[in-house]
């Protein structure tokens, strides 16, 4: 180990103090500071990626629709199924309707789909009951919804749509559609949750009077991520139509997630800087108070390039001490973020704010290892200008004032 | 005659004052040679420390020059022979206090590029024969001020210099304490072969010298 690695480590951490104060304090603040970036980003990382999962589950990776409904929709499925993209194409409509149970209601998004489609993702989200019983007299509640109405699975509940309220102006009086509920699923998505209701689309088509036509196709890629250009290469040849890929489906929400991201690593980078800042001060007045040390070490022999390594290490390992200890940190806190905040709910809010605000039953994580690194680089060079500053003025010094100054 | 390990010509220092600029060292020069010991006296503020920092490489001079013999180089400037051509004994010791006295002295070898373990062997070698081989792993905090001044100049000695330069080694200390230390650095610099020169206000101690010589009005002259 070279000389000025050893005395750096010394200063920092002298024998027989298990906790000094100057580099305990200093690994703290680094540390808070990258734990504070670290959790910010992998939970808005986290956020983003929940969101883009559940609009390619929502939506599709691409969704096919049409100014009117498409008139023949499964020969559009075929062709569209044919291509080497796309994985699968799947038909669906949709629309609002009254859900009742006796003195309970509620405003359903009853989505008609094919029941047989192994590629369904509503099948991932089954809480009770079983999927594959869909058919033309079941149906498939979210967990809200189902809550609303005081339904459970073997239940029964009556469907309105518009176009019974159609019917009524003809003169002629709607029945509602009876259902028996055979699943509740739980997306963790509170606005699908409250509101979805899946039924068959043969069934659909019945109550809405739809006909052989469909809403829109839902389209699997092979390749979600090139949805936008897979898109445009589906779409030669169909004017009448809009493919709309998953990123663009809800753009702007997904460009608040970026720009939110960007802001929060900045805002939060700020910290990290305050903490470099503070460490600089510090081991500026160290420095200071070593000034006779740094003239015994050039009467020693030592040349200034030495010097400027030794206090500069002191910084440097602060920021590598501090930015593992962020590292640890934050993998600590994420591990127990439900526990935090369910605590944070109990002491200042009410409820769930996760859920009610976000639509996600559970704070989401992803880990980016770009963030990580980033954050490190960060750290490591603002810690090392911290300690460089001071290094390069102690190194500056004549042996002889050093030692007369301090 | 003994190889000449210090040669120092025509030096003049001045500092800056509110009364202009202030003489401290005139036309110094001297020339030391190996295995000599060197006395310098003075009142307080008479230039003694001054001196010795232009001939240690530890400041520059407004004029003259220094030449310091370091091993396998010949006379070379000051600066250039730090650690390895000249040693210091500093009143207050000077020690690195996160270091224990093994480390103390050991680092001045380090920093003259000695490998580890040899540092460690030398350094553990000088501190047993200044006395100090069951304090090794003393910090400088546990150690008196006599055991301190010990491992200073074990320190010195470490990389075999030319030429010791100490400045008040027993400033700090009691008579008593003062005189063993003085007794041990004129005998390690005896045994070693290594010149001397010693910055006193003590009269007793500098008559033990080789040579005298005292600094007044920045002029150094034999005593």
């Amino acid at each position: 180990m070279p000389w000025f690695l050893h005395l750096a480590l010394r200063q920092l951490f002298p024998p027989g103090k298990r906790f000094p104060a100057f580099a305990t304090v200093s690994i703290l603040g680094v540390g808070l500071g990258v734990a504070s970036l670290l959790i910010v980003q992998t939970v808005m990382n986290g956020f983003g990626e929940e969101h883009r999962l559940r609009i390619r589950e929502s939506f599709g990776d691409c969704q096919v629709t049409g100014g009117v409904p498409i008139e023949q929709p499964e020969a559009l499925a075929k062709q569209l199924a044919a291509s080497p993209e796309v994985a699968s194409a799947a038909l669906y409509a949709e629309g609002p309707a009254l859900a009742r149970n006796g003195d309970f209601s509620g405003i359903a998004q009853v989505r008609g789909i094919d029941p047989t489609d192994p590629g369904q993702p509503a099948r991932k989200y089954v809480y009770g009951g079983s999927f594959d019983e869909l058919d033309d007299g079941r149906i498939i509640l979210g967990a809200g919804l189902a809550r609303a109405l005081r339904v459970r699975v073997g239940d029964r509940i009556e469907i309105w749509s518009p176009a019974m309220a159609e019917r009524a102006e003809k003169g002629k009086a709607p029945l509602p559609a009876e259902f028996e509920v055979c699943a509740v699923i739980v997306t963790g998505f509170t606005e699908v949750d409250n509101a979805a209701a899946l039924i068959s689309l043969r069934r659909f088509r019945e109550i809405w009077n739809l006909g052989p036509r469909a809403h829109g196709l839902t389209l699997r890629l092979k390749e979600p991520a090139l949805a936008e250009a897979t898109a445009g290469r589906l779409a030669v040849g169909h004017p009448e139509l809009r493919f709309r890929p998953w990123q663009d489906i809800k753009k702007d929400f997904l460009a608040a997630i970026r720009f939110e991201k960007t802001m929060l690593f900045f805002l939060m980078f700020i910290i990290t800087l305050v903490a470099s800042f503070s460490i600089g001060s510090t081991l500026f007045s160290a420095v200071i108070r070593r000034s006779r040390e740094v003239g015994v070490l050039a009467a020693l022999g030592a040349a200034r390039w030495q010097v400027v390594v030794l206090f500069g290490l002191q910084g440097l390992l602060i920021g590598a001490l501090g930015t593992l200890l962020g590292f640890v940190l934050t993998w600590t806190i994420l591990a127990f973020r439900d526990g935090i905040l369910g605590t944070i709910n109990r002491l200042f809010g009410s409820g769930d704010m996760v859920a009610n605000i976000y639509q996600f039953s559970k704070v989401p994580l992803h880990y980016d290892a770009s963030d990580f690194f980033i954050a490190a680089a960060f750290t490591l060079l603002t810690t090392a200008i911290a300690g460089l500053v001071p290094a390069l003025w102690a190194a500056g010094r004549k042996p002889s004032e050093a030692m007369r100054d301090a | 005659m003994p190889d000449v390990v210090l040669q120092a010509r025509g030096l003049t220092k001045a500092f800056a004052s509110p009364a202009g600029r202030l003489p401290v060292l005139t036309d110094v020069s001297l020339e030391v040679f190996a295995g000599e010991s060197i006395s310098i006296r003075g009142s307080s503020g008479s230039g003694k420390t001054t001196l010795l920092q232009q001939l240690g490489g530890l400041d520059q001079p407004d004029s003259g020059e220094v030449r310091i013999l370091a091993p396998g180089a010949g006379l070379v400037a000051p600066r250039s022979s730090l650690g390895r051509g000249v040693g210091f004994v500093f009143q207050n010791y000077q020690l690195m206090p996160e270091l224990t006295a093994l480390e103390n002295v050991a680092l001045a070898a380090r920093i003259a590029g000695v490998p580890a373990l040899s540092a460690t062997a030398a350094a553990r070698s000088l501190l047993t024969q200044v006395g100090l081989g069951a304090r090794l792993e003393h910090l400088p905090a546990k150690l008196s001020g006599g055991e301190c001044q010990r491992v200073a100049i074990a320190r010195a000695m470490v990389n075999r210099p030319s030429v010791i330069l100490a400045d008040e080694p027993t400033g700090n200390l009691d008579e008593r304490t003062g005189a063993e230390v003085m007794d041990l650095l004129l005998g390690v610099v005896a045994e070693r072969g290594t010149a001397l020169i010693l910055v006193t206000h003590s009269r007793e101690f500098a008559e033990r010298a080789n040579r005298r010589f005292v600094l007044s009005g920045g002029v150094l002259s034999p005593a």
